[in-house]
């Protein structure tokens, strides 16, 4: 038996108080990994939202958003000196209308409903209407440049990702007469890829059906924005535009530039006000996760500390004897280093453990309360519909909140089991201080 | 400031057992601590055999301590969560010996001191106080050493059991060709040693020979 076994076998020498000890550093180790996961699943959220929109800027003609408002349309010549801007990479363009049954002979998937009524009512005003019983959902049509992103479009905002279901997807910049259509729409019209539909009295071809994962994305029909212009004789409209800014750092320059380009004819807005918006809760997230992650760390430290400082006092007598026999300070204090590591190796099994089963309820409720606080702060609970879709709004608040998972992975144990071997070897350091201050004449003492 | 021990100087022959008498008080423990190099003088010097201990530091003195020097406490002093063999086993691991070196070393030892083989694998508190003192004194031959230094070895026993220990050490020491010199204040165990000092506020007042 050497060092290493004398510690090993130590660290179980009081069962109870081994028992208590591994329960309550295991908890310590659980809660620190639960933050550490929660820290990078948050930082990994918050990396992920920088990225897809902090660099986007919306361009929407003055006094509209979506089909709410009212204005004059922008126009692609208008748009063109924006797409050679520096630091814009691209230019996707997007004109939008709303197909009733005299301009197509497609039928709404969508059942105009108690909500539709009353929005029909009033030239979709609000609740302050009555009800027009009469009133069939007009069909939304979303001309653009860029088919694949949903959110390129006023029209399409807070559609969800696109996803082709079956076919393919047009060139953008084509003026062909074919469309990509919703998956509801689709059912409710028994179109399929090939099949043909009318549209402001042009008959056009299906070549792909795609679904956004919800009832409104599904009942749209996309087509190339020149061919919207041009069949709806809207020629050179554009209802609206999303610059792409190479870099966030340029993001508010570049808006500048194109709000002195277009003046007042446009309403433009960056993402990164909306992404701060979201972020700053995901950031307090963050925050409060790494000073608990601290926290915890710091608890471990010192339970272990205080524990083998108390180990090390009540040992005294021991450590005078084995230094009275001839060892050294150093193997001593490896001994107890060996014991310190022991324990909490196994309370850092104990930790995975719990860090694993509690990882996720703990992001979830840190989320959650957040995401309801932020809720709070931005009216998200005052009941009815919104015609104010704006991207990144509350819709795309709650969609990044309600998608951090956390997962425990090899590198979180590995993490672990190094801040548990860290906290044991800082614990059992101020014990070997005590340790080499042992006289060995102590043991001459008769107790 | 107290001066337990003061210009006390004393020689020992080899193999020799010599017991140091004295009141409580009289500084008996004091100089077996320093004779151990488990405690240093706040001035003058100890030599033993010529070297001067109080310049022991660190290797040296933990071999000196290992090697040439074993010691027997009163209350035992072996180490709980271990066993008798492995208590025995721990200071020949100071000196770096292999451990199947220790084990036959151990066995040999305790085989002397009377334990049986199962007593051998028993924790300290599993044994009697004799056994226990048995064991610490093959813990204290375990390297060979020069000197053995006992305090009240058999201070916590019975008399009977205090006599047994006793003869044991009085055994050992011839048959290891030890120097045991002990600190009693039984006058009855002083007396069967080879040679006696009285130790009386701190200075030898009365050297005995037989």
């Amino acid at each position: 038996m050497n060092w290493f076994s004398r510690g090993v076998r130590n660290a179980f020498r009081n069962l109870t108080r081994t028992f208590a000890l591994i329960i309550i550093l295991g908890l310590s180790i659980g809660l620190s990994l639960s933050m550490l996961i929660a820290h990078q699943a948050v930082s990994q959220k918050i990396s992920n939202v920088k990225s897809s929109v902090y660099n986007t800027i919306s361009i929407f003609p003055a006094g509209i958003r979506g089909f709410a408002g009212g204005g004059t349309p922008l126009t692609m010549s208008q748009l063109k000196p924006i797409a050679s801007l520096s630091h814009v990479i691209k230019l996707d363009e997007s004109l939008s209308d709303r197909m009733t049954s005299s301009d197509t002979s497609l039928q709404s998937a969508v059942s105009a409903g108690k909500l539709g009524r009353r929005f029909a009512a009033n030239g979709f005003g609000g609740f302050g209407g009555g009800a027009n019983f009469n009133f069939k959902p007009p069909v939304t049509v979303n001309g653009t440049t860029n088919p694949e992103d949903l959110r390129s479009s006023a029209a399409t905002t807070g559609g969800g990702n696109f996803t082709l279901v079956s076919g393919q997807v047009f060139n953008g910049n084509a003026n062909n007469n074919v469309a990509l259509i919703g998956t509801k729409l689709a059912a409710k019209n028994n179109l399929k890829v090939g099949s043909t539909f009318t549209a402001y009295n042009t008959t056009i071809t299906v070549v792909g059906i795609f679904t956004s994962g919800n009832t409104f994305g599904d009942n749209q029909v996309i087509m190339p924005l020149e061919t919207l212009q041009r069949i709806s004789g809207e020629t050179g409209d554009v209802t609206s535009a999303s610059a792409y800014v190479d870099s966030v750092t340029n993001l508010n320059s570049v808006t500048n530039e194109i709000k002195k380009q277009l003046g007042s004819s446009a309403d433009i807005t960056n993402s990164q006000q909306q992404a701060q918006n979201t972020v700053s809760s995901l950031e307090g997230i963050q925050t409060v996760s790494l000073y608990s992650l601290i926290g915890a760390v710091i608890a471990g430290g010192v339970i272990i500390l205080m524990t083998m400082v108390m180990i090390v006092r009540e040992r005294r007598r021991e450590i005078g004897v084995i230094k009275a026999i001839g060892s050294s300070n150093l193997r001593v204090a490896m001994q107890f280093m060996a014991e310190a590591v022991t324990l909490t190796i196994v309370a850092a099994i104990v930790g995975i453990i719990i860090g694993a089963l509690a990882s996720n309820p703990i992001t979830n409720m840190l989320v959650s309360n957040s995401s309801n606080s932020r809720t709070r702060a931005l009216g998200g609970s005052s009941p009815g519909p919104r015609h104010f879709s704006t991207v990144g709004g509350l819709g795309f608040f709650h969609r990044n909140f309600s998608s951090i998972h956390s997962t425990v992975g090899f590198s979180i144990i590995g993490y672990g089991l190094v801040a548990a071997i860290l906290i044991a070897l800082i614990g059992s350091a101020v014990a070997s201080y005590f340790i080499a201050k042992v006289r060995p004449a102590e043991v001459m003492r008769v107790e | 400031m107290v001066t337990a021990v003061n210009g006390v100087s004393f020689s020992i022959p080899d193999g020799q057992f010599v017991s140091i008498i004295g009141q409580s008080g009289s500084g008996k423990t004091s100089l077996l601590s320093m004779l151990g190099a488990l405690d240093q003088p706040t001035s003058g010097l100890i030599e033993i055999d010529g070297q001067d201990i109080t310049k022991l530091r660190g290797q040296e003195l933990n071999h000196y301590r290992a090697q040439t020097v074993g010691f027997v406490f009163q209350s035992y002093n072996l180490v709980p969560n271990l066993t008798a063999i492995e208590n025995v086993m721990l200071p020949m691991e100071f000196i770096n010996k292999s451990k199947p070196e220790r084990i036959e070393r151990a066995k040999q030892l305790l085989s002397e001191v009377g334990l049986s083989e199962d007593q051998m694998h028993r924790k300290p508190g599993k044994l009697s106080g004799g056994q226990q003192q048995r064991v610490a004194i093959a813990r204290a031959l375990a390297n060979k050493p020069k000197y053995i230094l006992a305090d009240e070895p058999t201070g916590n026993l019975d008399s009977e059991t205090g006599k047994l220990i006793f003869d044991l050490l009085h055994h050992l020491a011839k048959m290891e060709n030890t120097t045991i010199i002990t600190v009693t204040h039984d006058l009855s165990i002083a007396g069967k040693t080879d040679r006696s000092f009285r130790l009386k506020d701190g200075k030898i007042t009365k050297p005995k020979g037989k």
